[in-house]
C-alpha cells in the first residue's frame, strides 16, 4: 500500500492513535513525576525504613523490562481478583518505570545543591519538610529540566507497550500492528507512526530547552 | 524581646553556655571538655590553628553536629535532641558560614524573608519591609532582586548576615566569615560585624582577623587540639599570651 492509500484509509485512525499516545504519555508522565518526587523525598528522609523502601522501589522499576511489567499487570493481577482495563495496565507500567528514572534525575539535581545551603536552612529553624519544599525540590527541579524532558520523550516511547495488548482506541504502535495484520502497510505504515513520534519528541525537546533557559540556576 | 522570657532567667544567665562538652569523630577526639559561656552583648572571638575544632564547636551550638556528652544551654534552656523544639531554639541562634550558603535559586530578598515567613510566620509584606531595612543596613539593598551568583563574595556574606538578623536571633555564630573572600572585600564584612557588635549583638566569632579580635572582642578564646587552652581579654591575650601554644600560634601568624 502506498502512503496516499494508507492515509486515505487510515488517516483518521492515525490521528486518533496520536491522541491516544499523547494522552497515555501525559498521564503516565504526570503520575511518574508525582511518584518520582515522593520516592525522592523518601530517599533523603531521616527515616531509615522509608529510605530502604525507596531504594528497593528504584531498583525494581529501574531494572524491570516494560513488557514484563505489563504482562504481570495484565495476567497476574486477575489472580488477585484485581481486574484493570488494558488502558490502566499500560498507564501503570508506563508510569512506574519512568518514576524510578525521574527520582534518579532528581537525586542528581539534589546532589548539586551542596550541604551548606541545607545547613543554612536548618540553622534558620526550618523543618525537614520545609527544607524539602523550599530549598531542595525547587532546586532539584530547576536543575533537572533537561533530563526530565528526555524522560518525557522516553515515557512516550514506553507507552508503545500499549501495542502488546488489545486496546481500544489504539496507540501509534498498536495501530501499525493492526494495519499490518489486516493489510500490507509494510514499512510505510510504520514510518508514519515513527514520524509522528519524532515530531512530538522535537516539540517536547524545544519546549524543554526553553523552560531550562528560563529556570536554570546561576551558580 | 518579651519580658515574660526574662522572668525565668536572671541577668547573668548566659545566652550560650557549654558545660563539659565532648565530641568524637570516630577515634578523633575533636572537642575535649569544653566549658564556655557567652553573656548577652558579648563578642567572643575564637582563634586557633586549623583543625583545632573551632568550626565543630560553632556547629554543635545549633546542633548541626551532635555531641557525645555534656550540655549546651541557650538562655538556660537545654538544646533538645530533635524535633520542633530543636528547630525553635535553632531559629534563635543565627549562623553565618565561611561559604555564605545563600539559597542559589532565590533572589536576595527572598533569601532574607524565607525564615521570617516560614518559621516566624510573618506575612510576606511585613517580612519584605523588614528585609529591605536589613539589606540597607548591610548596604546591599540595591541588589535585592538579583540572585546570589550575581553578587560579589563580600555582598553575599553581608546578605547572609542580613538573613541571620531577620530572625531576631539572641546570638549569631560566625564561622570564619571572611576566609573565603578576596582581600579587598574582607573590610566591608568586618565593618558590618563591628557595627553589629557596637549595637550590642551577642556574637561568637571564629576568625583569623587579629585586628578585628583586638578591636571588637570582649574576650578571646584560644583553641588547640580540641581544647580551650587560653581565655582572656584581647589586650592580655595578644600582649601576654600565657601558654606556649598560644605564643607559637601568634608568632606563626605574625610571620605572614
Ligand atoms: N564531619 C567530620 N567527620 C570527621 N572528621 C571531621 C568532620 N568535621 C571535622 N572533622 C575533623 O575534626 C577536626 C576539627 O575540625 P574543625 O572543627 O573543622 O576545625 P577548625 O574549624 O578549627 O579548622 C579536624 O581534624 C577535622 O578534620
Ligand atoms: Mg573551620
Amino acid at each position: 500500500m502506498g502512503i496516499k492509500e494508507l492515509l486515505s484509509q487510515y488517516g483518521d485512525q492515525y490521528i486518533q492513535a496520536l491522541f491516544t499516545t499523547w494522552k497515555l504519555t501525559a498521564f503516565s508522565f504526570a503520575i511518574a513525576f508525582v511518584i518520582g518526587v515522593a520516592v525522592t523525598v523518601m530517599r533523603i528522609s531521616p527515616v531509615q525504613p522509608l529510605r530502604v523502601f525507596a531504594e528497593i522501589y528504584i531498583q525494581i522499576f529501574r531494572n524491570i523490562p516494560g513488557a514484563s511489567l505489563l504482562m504481570l499487570l495484565v495476567y497476574a493481577l486477575p489472580y488477585l481478583d484485581v481486574l484493570l482495563s488494558y488502558f490502566v495496565c499500560v498507564l501503570i507500567a508506563a508510569s512506574l518505570i519512568p518514576s524510578a528514572f525521574c527520582s534518579e534525575y532528581l537525586m542528581a539535581g539534589i546532589n548539586t545543591i551542596g550541604t551548606g545551603q541545607i545547613e543554612a536552612a536548618r540553622s534558620l529553624g526550618l523543618s525537614f519538610m520545609q527544607i524539602i519544599r523550599r530549598v531542595v525540590i525547587p532546586q532539584a527541579l530547576r536543575s533537572s529540566v533537561l533530563p526530565l524532558t528526555n524522560l518525557l520523550v522516553s515515557t512516550m516511547l514506553t507507552t508503545a507497550l500499549a501495542s502488546q495488548v488489545p486496546m481500544n482506541p489504539r496507540d501509534l504502535t498498536g495501530l501499525v500492528a493492526h494495519i499490518n495484520t489486516h493489510a500490507v502497510g509494510g514499512v510505510t505504515a510504520f514510518l508514519i507512526s515513527a514520524l509522528l513520534y519524532c515530531a512530538t519528541a522535537v516539540v517536547i525537546g524545544q519546549v524543554g530547552n526553553m523552560i531550562d533557559r528560563k529556570v536554570r540556576i546561576l551558580r | 524581646m518579651s519580658d515574660t522570657m526574662h522572668e525565668t532567667m536572671n541577668d547573668r544567665t548566659p545566652v550560650i553556655e557549654l558545660k563539659h562538652v565532648d565530641k568524637h569523630f570516630g577515634s578523633l577526639h575533636v572537642l575535649k571538655d569544653i566549658n564556655l559561656s557567652v553573656q548577652k552583648g558579648e563578642v567572643v572571638v575564637i582563634i586557633g590553628p586549623s583543625g583545632s575544632g573551632k568550626s565543630t564547636l560553632c556547629r554543635t551550638i545549633n546542633r548541626l553536629e551532635t555531641i557525645d556528652s555534656g550540655e549546651i544551654l541557650i538562655e538556660g534552656t537545654k538544646m533538645p535532641q530533635e524535633g520542633k523544639e530543636l528547630a525553635r531554639l535553632r531559629a534563635q541562634i543565627g549562623m553565618v558560614f565561611q561559604s555564605f550558603n545563600l539559597f542559589a535559586h532565590k533572589t536576595i530578598i527572598d533569601n532574607v524573608i524565607l525564615g521570617p515567613m516560614d518559621v516566624l510566620k510573618k506575612s510576606k509584606k511585613e517580612a519584605k519591609e523588614e528585609a529591605m531595612q536589613l539589606l540597607s543596613r548591610v548596604g546591599v539593598d540595591s541588589q535585592a532582586n538579583k540572585v546570589p551568583a550575581q553578587l560579589s563574595g563580600g555582598q553575599q556574606q553581608r546578605v547572609a548576615i542580613a538573613r541571620a538578623l531577620a530572625m531576631h536571633p539572641k546570638a549569631i555564630l560566625f564561622d570564619e566569615p571572611t576566609s573565603a573572600l578576596d582581600p579587598e572585600m574582607i573590610g566591608e564584612v568586618l565593618d558590618v560585624m563591628t557595627k553589629l557588635a557596637r549595637e550590642g549583638m551577642t556574637m561568637l566569632v571564629v576568625t583569623h582577623e587579629m585586628n578585628f579580635a583586638r578591636r571588637v572582642a570582649s574576650r578571646v578564646i584560644f583553641m588547640d587540639g580540641g581544647s580551650i587552652v587560653e581565655e582572656n581579654t584581647p589586650e592580655e591575650f595578644f600582649n601576654h599570651p600565657k601558654s606556649q601554644r598560644a605564643q607559637d600560634f601568634l608568632n606563626s601568624i605574625q610571620a605572614h
